[in-house]
């Protein structure tokens, strides 16, 4: 999907029908089949498995404390499955583009801004986390438990010296509030049409599905 | 002892390195601009990526010390003290070297990263491996800093001492010169021959060359002497 603002209003609106019923979910999922590359904007195995193992500790607690586990597991996935997609697929400077075209030129850059330093803050963090496991690695340390507490520590004290840095930054160039940007998208022909096929699972997840099947039983 | 690269091939993404040739016992200088794949090199020569095709093979050396371009990833201990031992040293050994003595129950990251570079290349060159690869060591490091890990890394006797670094002022004195450019690795050759075929000399080697100057090796007092033969 080329059109950005098309592609976050596509995964906003299936996100909330995917975390909405599990028919949501389910119709979500089938749009991500028919309309993303599948397995091609998916991250390496080492990234996504961790996240759908959290995600599977958390079904798990509800599942065993009574809860729809299960259900859980199947939408928050399908979520994870979006969101990849999402993140594979946009570049540098489309979020502050969509932002400033949605909210203009001031509150809109701020927003956007902070997107951006946000969605880049996670391939430096990838590449982090790469470093210290390589660090660890030469010291002899293996991964696990014991290794959690020191990568946690060495990643969020880079990361707040990183924001400090970036922050001042902003502030050595001038920066003070907003900016301007001429935004301009590129829509490929089949953005609209995945687009509206994109509301259709937020529909089902908003229809009562079992008053439907009352009425036509 | 020597660290040989048959026809070494790693891509990633759209990189790729490409590298042949043997490193023998003493100071290595690997030079080039940044993003040219020197950091990639060392971590394929520490054995921690795995080439596409080619090897790196490892003759007589049993030990191995990668020391990362920033020090805050080496960090796993809550003390600087705590820290120096983390890597299997006697930490009033490494802080001494490191001249950070006073500081010993201090975090690590209250350290200035030039202070904290200055520990973990005091740790790494104290392990006294047969094979060190140094990552940018001279980056964060005021220049007395950068002049102390020369004398360091001059000082250390045996084994392959492997430098990757873009450094043009204050660098030590070395055996051999190789260039990385846009991802593959060439070899100038052994010093002081190689000096004038090193397209990322620095500027006062390229000035004393310019005046007829032979220096013997590669540091600015090397360039020095070798005016000072000249002029008389």
């Amino acid at each position: 999907m080329q059109d950005p603002r098309l592609r976050l209003l596509s995964v906003a609106v299936l996100s909330l029908a995917a975390f909405a019923s599990t028919v949501g979910a389910a119709a979500a999922l089938v749009w991500w089949l028919l309309f993303t590359p599948r397995t091609g904007s998916l991250p390496r195995p080492g990234v996504l498995l961790p996240l759908v193992g959290m995600v599977a500790a958390t079904a798990l607690v509800s599942a065993w404390g009574g809860g729809a586990g299960l259900s859980y597991f199947f939408r928050m996935t399908v979520i994870l499955l979006l969101a990849a997609w999402a993140y594979t697929e946009t570049e540098d400077g489309e979020v502050l583009a969509v932002a400033v075209w949605a909210l203009g030129n001031r509150v809109g850059f701020e927003v956007g801004l902070v997107a951006e330093m946000g969605i880049s803050g996670i391939s430096v963090l990838r590449q982090e986390i790469e470093q210290v496991r390589t660090a660890m690695a030469l010291k002899g340390i293996r991964p696990g438990v014991r290794s959690i507490v020191p990568l946690a520590v060495t990643l969020i004290v880079t990361e707040i010296r990183r924001a400090d840095e970036t922050a001042r930054l902003l502030v050595v160039r001038g920066y003070t509030t907003g900016g301007k940007i001429c935004p301009r998208f590129r829509t490929d022909p089949l953005d609209v049409p995945a687009t509206i096929m994109a509301i259709m699972p937020a529909f089902l997840s908003a229809l009562p599905l079992r008053d439907v099947f009352i009425l036509v039983g | 002892m020597r660290v040989e690269l048959a026809d070494l091939v790693f891509a990633r993404d759209s990189f790729t390195l490409r590298g042949s040739g043997t490193f023998d016992e003493g100071v290595h200088l690997v030079s080039g601009p940044v993003g040219s794949g020197k950091s990639t090199l060392a971590l394929l020569l520490a054995g921690l990526l795995r080439p596409e095709s080619g090897a790196v093979r490892r003759h007589d050396v049993l030990s191995t010390q990668l020391l990362l371009q920033f020090p805050e990833h080496h960090v796993t201990s809550p003390t600087v003290a705590g820290e120096a031992a983390s890597w299997g040293l006697i930490p009033d050994d490494a802080l001494r070297l490191a001249e950070l003595s006073a500081r010993a129950d201090d975090d690590p990251f209250h350290l200035s990263r030039g202070e904290l570079k200055r520990l973990t290349l005091a740790c790494a060159i104290l392990r006294d491996p047969d094979l060190l690869l140094l990552d940018e060591p001279f980056a964060s490091l005021d220049c007395t800093a950068k002049r102390k890990a020369c004398r360091m890394l001059e000082e250390r006797d045996a084994g392959i001492t492997i430098v990757f670094s873009h450094e043009r002022a204050v660098l030590p004195r070395v055996d051999a010169i190789w260039e990385m450019e846009e991802g593959v690795l060439a070899a100038r050759g052994s010093v002081p021959g190689a000096i004038p075929s090193w397209r990322h000399a620095p500027p006062y080697l390229r000035y004393a060359l310019e005046q007829g100057a032979r220096p013997m090796n590669i540091r600015l007092s090397d360039a020095r002497e070798a005016l000072c033969r000249i002029r008389g």
